[in-house]
């Protein structure tokens, strides 16, 4: 921590809740330091006692050597990593370091883009302690297109009471962690289970500095748009309302051929055999329409209880100290 | 027998459990046992500063070897030493939800095939709402290292042929054609034919002092935390498995709970054959790589790791397990390099010569203290 650095950091009395902060950590070796640097500043000015859990979603650039490094330097058992055996996405690694963590308010950053001052996560958390049992941080301005698309979306047909929006980083109280825990055993996109908890929940705004934004990598991308998709089907009923709309569609326009068939057997000169074949034939897709619409059904929830039994895999969990 | 130079059956370096017990053993047998202690009493490190935990077991969830033969001493241990255990106390285990390497029906399975006893109970009785899996009601003792220590000291006193010196400090070891000659830093010279080092954290010191290969071991500087009981968690211990978890338990019969944890209750590792801390330095030459002190009366201990561990207790535990801090102890912690990946903790006993005979032991665990017995047998 650098003199200046330790400076901008305003005094006041050193709370006495233990606060964790999990960060999540792919392929970031040039940000990290500067990163970890600044909320250990934040922290050790403010807390008595803090950890900072890095998870390390396999990176395979040099990021684990230059937290170990990191986390010499910083006296005491602050910096403990969490190393995932493979790469498995933000929501699942963050999940990880939660339930490790063991702070009564928990801190979680999905990624270590900074476009705000340090200092804004006392102001987070102040405002948990005013009653928020989660408090997010975000960004005036989001840039991304697609992220905007797919909130639009989902908050237009999921039931949550608070909508969804792109968020930088937020606190949560250890009420809210057991909470969440209680209701879903796992926890595939947090999002959206934070927002459906039922505790009271805030944003925070800030003017954000757009020029801090970070690029993904293909790989990032893919889970991105797996994980838009994942959630978009398991917390709105987008897709299953297309699906049972669609095969309810199919079943009334087959009974309106049927009806047509008939009508035309009384009142026109068709030949003979016809209306027996379409009969035959609107009957047999009424049939397969109705079971569509019977399998969707199943499927929805089947897939809810597949879900529950996804979690992370981990490799190694370590403490570091000097 | 002259002042500067005296000759003994067996010298046995180290008075913690297993050099006490080593000595009680030979002094039995009549054989002339000079026991050296560098602390100004016996029981002042591992033996003391340690769970107190009589192992049945439960820890080696991924060792079955070390499981059972755990259980075989176990109650030899609490037959023979009955008077220092304290059993009057529900021993709870619990699976933890996430980050366990062992899941319910795993270490359930386990138990049976270890042939342990083990009850499940409701994991809400005692953990708040999903964070163990599974709980279980266990048959664990503890063992206080005071009253044990006081049984050895007066079994050894009414023996003559026994000798213990407090306060020594051993300066040379030199191997001679059927004896071994110590010399301390008093000047006085020693000679035996059978050289026992018990020194536990000290082990590899001693063996680079007489020149033999050093153990292939890591050091950890533990701190157990001492704390007072709220009512409901008097009569209750509780270990959370199995991974970077945590446990309170009775501490003997002391009264007070022991409360550690994987991942804070060691402060600082050590991977040199000789123990190398950074600490050492602001210890004003009280302890080196060459000579431990004791961690727990130096003044560069570390700073306790209270909030973390009691946090961690408290993210598990229902409010009324509760308990308030009563102080820190110390000590240093050596682990065989091989015995990482399945946790097994074994006793190795390592004759590294014959005639004159030097042997080492490390010891895992306080009740494998019997693997002593055939190297002392057949002499
Ligand atoms: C944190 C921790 C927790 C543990 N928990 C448990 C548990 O719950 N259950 C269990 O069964 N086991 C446990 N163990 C292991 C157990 O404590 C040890 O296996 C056992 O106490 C070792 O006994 P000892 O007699 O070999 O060593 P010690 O009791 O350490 O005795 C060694 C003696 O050698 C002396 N000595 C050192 N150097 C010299 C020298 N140069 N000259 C003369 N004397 C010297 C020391 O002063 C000391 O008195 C734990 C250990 C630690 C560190």
């Amino acid at each position: 921590m650098t003199r200046q650095q330790e400076k901008k950091v305003t005094v006041r009395d050193k709370e006495k809740n233990f606060v964790s902060a999990v960060i999540y950590i792919y392929n970031d070796e040039e940000r990290i330091r500067d990163f970890l640097e600044k909320i250990n500043a934040v922290l050790s000015a403010n807390f008595e006692s803090y950890q900072i859990i890095c998870v390390n979603d396999a990176s395979d650039d040099n990021s684990l050597a230059v937290i170990r490094e990191i986390g010499k330097s910083i006296s005491g058992t602050v910096i403990n990593v969490v190393n995932m055996s493979f790469y498995q996405g933000v929501e699942l690694a963050m999940n990880a370091g939660i339930d490790l963590s063991i702070g009564d308010f928990v801190f979680e950053f999905d990624n270590m883009v900074m476009d705000y001052e340090a200092e804004l996560m006392m102001y987070v958390y102040d405002r948990s302690l005013t009653g928020f049992d989660i408090v997010n941080a975000a960004p005036k301005k989001c840039g991304r297109k697609t992220s905007r698309l797919f909130y639009a979306v989902f908050n237009r047909y999921s039931r949550s009471p608070h909508p969804l929006r792109t968020e930088n980083f937020r606190v949560l109280s250890r009420r809210a962690i057991n909470r969440v825990h209680s209701m879903s055993k796992t926890i595939p996109y947090r999002k959206a289970v934070y927002a459906n908890c039922g505790l009271k929940i805030d944003t925070i705004e800030y003017d954000n500095d757009r020029s801090c934004t970070k690029g993904y990598d293909k790989e990032t991308r893919y889970q991105r748009k797996e994980m838009a998709s994942d959630s978009l089907i398991l917390f709105t009923n987008v897709a299953y309302k297309m699906t049972l709309l669609a095969a309810v569609f199919m079943m009334v326009a087959t009974f309106g051929i049927g009806i047509y068939t008939l009508v035309s057997y009384v009142t026109e000169d068709v030949v003979s055999g016809y209306t027996s074949m379409m009969l035959v034939i609107v009957f047999g897709f009424f049939g397969v329409f109705v079971i569509l619409a019977v399998i969707i059904k199943y499927l929805s929830m089947l897939m809810e209880l597949v879900f529950s039994k996804q979690k992370y895999t981990i490799e190694s969990v370590e403490t570091i100290s000097e | 027998m002259t002042k500067n130079k005296s000759k003994w059956d067996k010298i046995i370096i180290g008075a913690g459990l297993y050099g006490l017990y080593a000595a009680k053993l030979c002094g039995e047998r009549g054989e002339r046992v000079l026991v050296l202690e560098w602390e100004k009493s016996p029981f002042q490190r591992a033996t003391y500063i340690n769970q107190a935990r009589v192992h049945m077991g439960y820890h080696y969830p991924r060792s079955y070897a070390t499981a059972i033969k755990s259980a075989h001493y176990f109650n030899r241990f609490i037959k023979d030493y009955d008077f220092c255990i304290h059993s009057a106390f529900d021993q709870v285990y619990a699976t933890s939800d996430s980050f366990s390497w062992t899941n319910r029906e795993q270490f359930v399975q386990f138990c049976q095939a270890a042939e342990i006893p083990c009850d499940e109970l409701m994991p809400d009785k005692y953990f708040k709402k999903g964070l163990c899996d599974g709980a279980y009601l266990t048959k664990e003792y503890t063992y206080d290292a005071g009253i044990l220590g006081q049984f050895f000291v007066d079994a050894l006193v009414g023996m003559k042929n026994v000798e213990i010196n407090y306060g020594v400090r051993l300066q040379q070891i030199d191997k001679g054609p059927d004896s071994y000659v110590l010399t301390l830093e008093s000047g006085a010279v020693l000679e035996t034919g059978f050289l026992l080092n018990a020194t536990y954290g000290s082990t590899n010191q001693i063996l680079s002092l007489a020149g033999y290969e050093p153990f292939k071991i890591k050091y950890e500087l533990c701190e157990i935390i001492l704390c007072q009981p709220q009512d409901k968690l008097r009569e209750v211990g509780i270990t959370v498995m199995d991974g970077p978890f945590f446990s309170v338990m009775p501490f003997g019969k002391t009264g007070y709970h022991s409360l550690t944890s994987v991942t804070f209750t060691p402060h600082v590792s050590s991977f040199d054959s000789l123990p190398k801390f950074n600490c050492q330095a602001k210890s004003w030459g009280y302890c080196s790589p060459e000579q431990l002190g004791n961690c727990n009366d130096c003044v560069a201990k570390p700073q306790s790791a209270w909030p973390y561990m009691s946090n961690m207790a408290k993210k598990y535990l229902k409010a009324e397990y509760g308990f308030s801090y009563e102080g820190s102890l110390y000590s240093m912690k050596p682990i065989l390099k091989a015995s990482e990946v399945d946790d097994s903790r074994p006793t190795v006993v390592r004759k590294v010569s014959e005639k004159p005979t030097f042997v080492s032991v490390l010891s895992g665990k306080i009740n494998t203290v019997y693997d002593l017995d055939e190297v002392l047998k057949n002499d």
